[in-house]
């Protein structure tokens, strides 16, 4: 594309050419890839780091008394929804290693949260950060700070809990804090993930397309992902049986919640701040395929918008299953969309993700 | 390593002279830094679909692996059978301990089957019934100390062998006679799939019993003496064991046999509907099994599980300490695939047209990365194999302050990652696009 630019311009100069070849930022991949990057992509990341900045605040005003119970709660759900936010949006370092991992360990099948914090705490009453942080991703994330806040076992009305429990809410408050700091970090460097996708080529991607593709990916992950999270307690994998345990954010009621938050995180990549976002490579051919999309967004989030009712009373009865498993579909039938024709109008192989396997 | 193409050399300079007059960007310097991306880039030129005949002789040795591989895991099972027998006739540790060894001669097939099981709805619908995991073990005999089971499993401390009866929330269930029937309807009980009444695990719990060690070393501890009739038997219903392991080790053998009739050739069966396919998308089946298998199964929910969250809960073989050979032997599955090739258990190789001879004739690059990959990784679980084999088990690798440990585990996912990415470049070689064989309702 760039040469075949500049060959057009080549009776202006070659050099001139070869200066407004990469100056110029003809590509529309180059353009959408930029303008997501400054739009959506850092300002979430931004939004994330803040909320558990305050998440950290949070831990250790209550555990001075200086924060209720349900103050503290309420940053643990704004935390957990902002991180829900940015699941498909997680390229770059959070894609890596065990990074959100360390965020949130789901699903916990076996119910390892209670018997690693309990375990931890047994053997370290006096939790320092370090230990914290050389411990298990099952108790460095918000799963444990779910634990804590939300599980019935636990009554931190009474001092002597509060006591046990608060080194450990403060060390995972920080350890998250500086796990967003530090990733937020990296984007904003120079040369950093922002750069890389903003100027091409780099060392990560040799040219626009590949940035583009590569959002794609980890969009299409996400909704494959919420697929899992959905259908596990609906029981899609276990022979219809509810499995209420086994959704997301079920001690905080959080489950729906989650779901808006990353439905409205894919959407925003799909649309872009300013209507520069994936849809804008689209051409005026592929306008219905477009327009099926938009309406798979919206049609998602008003049902979303109108389940008011707790995650494990919808699934306790026939019509709120019913709602849940319409619900299911609708999700399904977005991913399809982007994972086979968004992923072929835009020419990007997607390739397997950890959702693959069982 | 870049995974940039020969051809975006020559743009990527011309760029890189042009960016040097725009005043603001510094030239990249560095181009060895590998991209996160597992995107492809494989460019037409490099991308030819192989002709119908190729991939239709390719898919049909494919076949040829299957039955053999399969056929090795129900030989295998006879033998296991053979052994358990020996076991309940003549309870002592000798029987007892060859009973585990004739366990352990039968994973190193049935883990080189489980490539086949993503990608082909036969093999996939079939296998919880036989390698199901994690389990909670309480739902079929004792246990004692720390034992953990799923939140809100009804059955997770229901004890088949100890009860005539279960109370599973309303529901009550008549177990006096244990049979094959009855076991299999007792899998994923109340929904749970932590609920696993038979297979190769219910098998390997039933001859080794808890590993009570967690992280450290030893494996399961179970005495002979828990099959003996009568006077000595201990753990209590010492009969109503010895009919479980009966029962469920003669379903292993059968169900074994219905999956190596799937693939005989000549019969009505899922291997004439998988060569009536198209060519491609037998192709397609083969490299989602191998992809699969690679990166969400195995390194994700094997080894990356157990190991980011300290977890022997999540460990494959986790009575016998068997681990590092199934992750070992599931890995040798994937490269038999790409490869056209399978040793046997008679010691023979069975070889013929394979994916690896498709791609060399399109990308010889791709086709020697892969394999490279696929050594490597077989080195980094070989790295694992040694460690247990030196008394450091897997269980003991993940623990929490084991860095050098830990190091291992990491080493081999993430050749397990690497070695994903070049099966993807393999598919866009071929230029198979949509990697997922069966977009109409099943999930992966």
């Amino acid at each position: 594309m760039i040469r075949s630019y500049s060959l057009r311009i080549a009776s202006g100069g070659l050099l001139t050419a070869l200066l407004l070849s990469a100056c110029t930022p003809a590509d529309p991949r180059a353009e959408t890839s930029k303008a997501l990057t400054d739009g959506v992509l850092l300002p979430t990341y931004s939004q994330w780091a803040e909320a558990d900045r305050r998440l950290a605040a949070s831990a250790i005003a209550y555990c001075a008394d200086n924060q209720t119970t349900e103050e503290a709660r309420e940053a643990f759900v704004h935390a957990q929804t902002a991180w829900a936010g940015l699941q498909p949006l997680l390229i770059g370092p959070m894609g890596e290693g065990n990074l959100a991992w360390q965020v949130q360990f789901w699903p916990d099948k076996k119910n390892l949260v209670a018997r690693q914090v309990t375990a931890l705490l047994n053997t370290k009453p006096e939790l320092t950060q370090a230990d914290l942080d050389g411990a298990s991703v099952v108790v460095q994330g918000l799963s444990a700070y779910e634990y804590i806040l939300f599980d019935k076992s636990i009554d931190l009305g009474d001092a002597a809990a509060k006591q046990r429990y608060c080194p450990l809410l403060t060390a995972i408050g920080e350890h998250q804090q500086q796990l967003a700091a530090g990733v937020l970090q990296q984007w904003q460097d120079k040369d950093g993930v922002a750069d890389q996708l903003r100027r091409f080529p780099n060392e990560r991607y040799a040219e626009p397309s590949e940035a583009i593709a590569e959002l794609l990916r980890v969009q299409v992950t996400a909704l494959d992902g919420l697929k899992k999270k959905l259908g596990a307690p609906l029981g899609r994998q276990t022979k219809g049986h509810p499995q209420p345990y086994q959704a997301e954010g079920w001690r905080s009621d959080t489950t729906l919640a989650n779901i808006t938050s990353a439905i409205k995180g894919a959407e925003s990549l799909w649309l872009g701040a300013n209507e520069d976002g994936l849809r804008r490579l689209l051409s005026a051919e592929q306008a219905d395929l477009a327009k099926r999309i938009d309406a798979a967004y919206a049609e998602l989030l008003q049902q979303l918008a109108g389940m008011n009712q707790p995650f494990a009373e919808l699934l306790g009865n026939d019509a709120g299953r019913g709602e849940l498993d319409a619900l299911y579909k609708r999700i399904d039938s977005l991913h399809r969309l982007h994972q086979l024709e968004l992923a072929r109008a835009l020419g990007v192989q997607i390739g397997f993700n950890a959702h693959d396997g069982d | 390593m870049l995974r940039t193409p020969i051809w975006a050399t020559a743009s990527l300079l011309a760029v890189a002279i042009s960016l040097a007059g725009c005043g603001e960007d510094k030239t990249p310097t560095n181009q060895t830094a590998a991209p996160q991306s597992t995107t492809e880039s494989v460019p037409a030129e490099q991308t030819q679909k192989p002709d119908e005949k190729a991939a239709k002789a390719v898919v049909s040795h494919y076949a040829d692996l299957a039955l053999a591989v399969f056929s090795d895991a129900h030989s295998t099972a006879v033998q296991l059978q053979q052994a358990i027998d020996a076991l309940l006739a003549n309870p002592s540790d000798e029987t007892l301990q060859a009973a585990r060894q004739a366990w352990l001669a039968a994973r190193i097939p049935y883990m080189q089957t489980e490539v086949f099981r993503f990608g082909n709805p036969v093999v996939d619908e079939w296998e919880g019934q036989l390698n199901a995991w994690p389990l909670d073990e309480g739902l079929i005999d004792y246990v004692e100390g720390d034992y953990q089971h799923a939140l809100g499993n009804p059955g997770a401390n229901a004890n088949i062998i100890a009860n005539t009866e279960l109370q599973i929330g309303e529901d009550k269930i008549d177990t006096r006679e244990l049979t094959a029937e009855l076991l299999t309807s007792l899998n994923e009980l109340a929904g749970s799939e932590a609920n696993v009444a038979t297979g190769y695990h219910a098998i390997e719990f039933l001859l080794w019993g808890q590993d009570l060690n967690g992280t450290g070393p030893g494996a399961g501890e179970r005495p002979h003496t828990d099959y003996v009739v009568g006077e000595g038997c201990t753990g209590d219903n010492c009969e109503r064991r010895r009919t479980y392991l009966k029962v469920a080790t003669d379903l292993l053998v059968s169900d074994l046999q219905e999956m190596v009739e799937q693939w005989q050739p000549g019969a009505e069966n899922y291997r004439a509907s998988l060569e009536a396919e198209s060519g491609e998308n037998g192709l397609r089946k083969m490299l989602f099994g191998m992809g699969s298998l690679s990166l969400g199964e195995l390194a994700g929910e094997r080894m990356k599980v157990a190991l980011e969250a300290n977890s022997t809960e999540d460990e494959h073989d986790c009575f016998s300490d068997n681990t590092h050979n199934s992750h070992f032997f599931n890995a040798r599955g994937i490269r038999n695939v790409y490869l056209g090739e399978y040793k046997r258990v008679d010691g023979s190789t069975l070889t013929g047209p394979s994916l690896a001879s498709l791609v060399q004739g399109v990308s010889p690059e791709v086709d020697s990365t892969l394999k490279t990959d696929l050594e490597t990784t077989e080195a980094k679980l070989q790295v694992l194999v040694e460690s247990a084999n030196n008394g450091e088990a897997f269980d003991q690798l993940i623990a929490a302050d084991n860095a050098e440990g830990q190091e291992k585990v990491r080493n081999a996912i993430a050749a397990l990652v690497k070695q994903t990415a070049s099966i993807e470049q393999a598919a866009a070689a071929l230029g198979i696009s949509d990697l997922n064989p069966d977009t109409a309702d099943h999930e992966f």
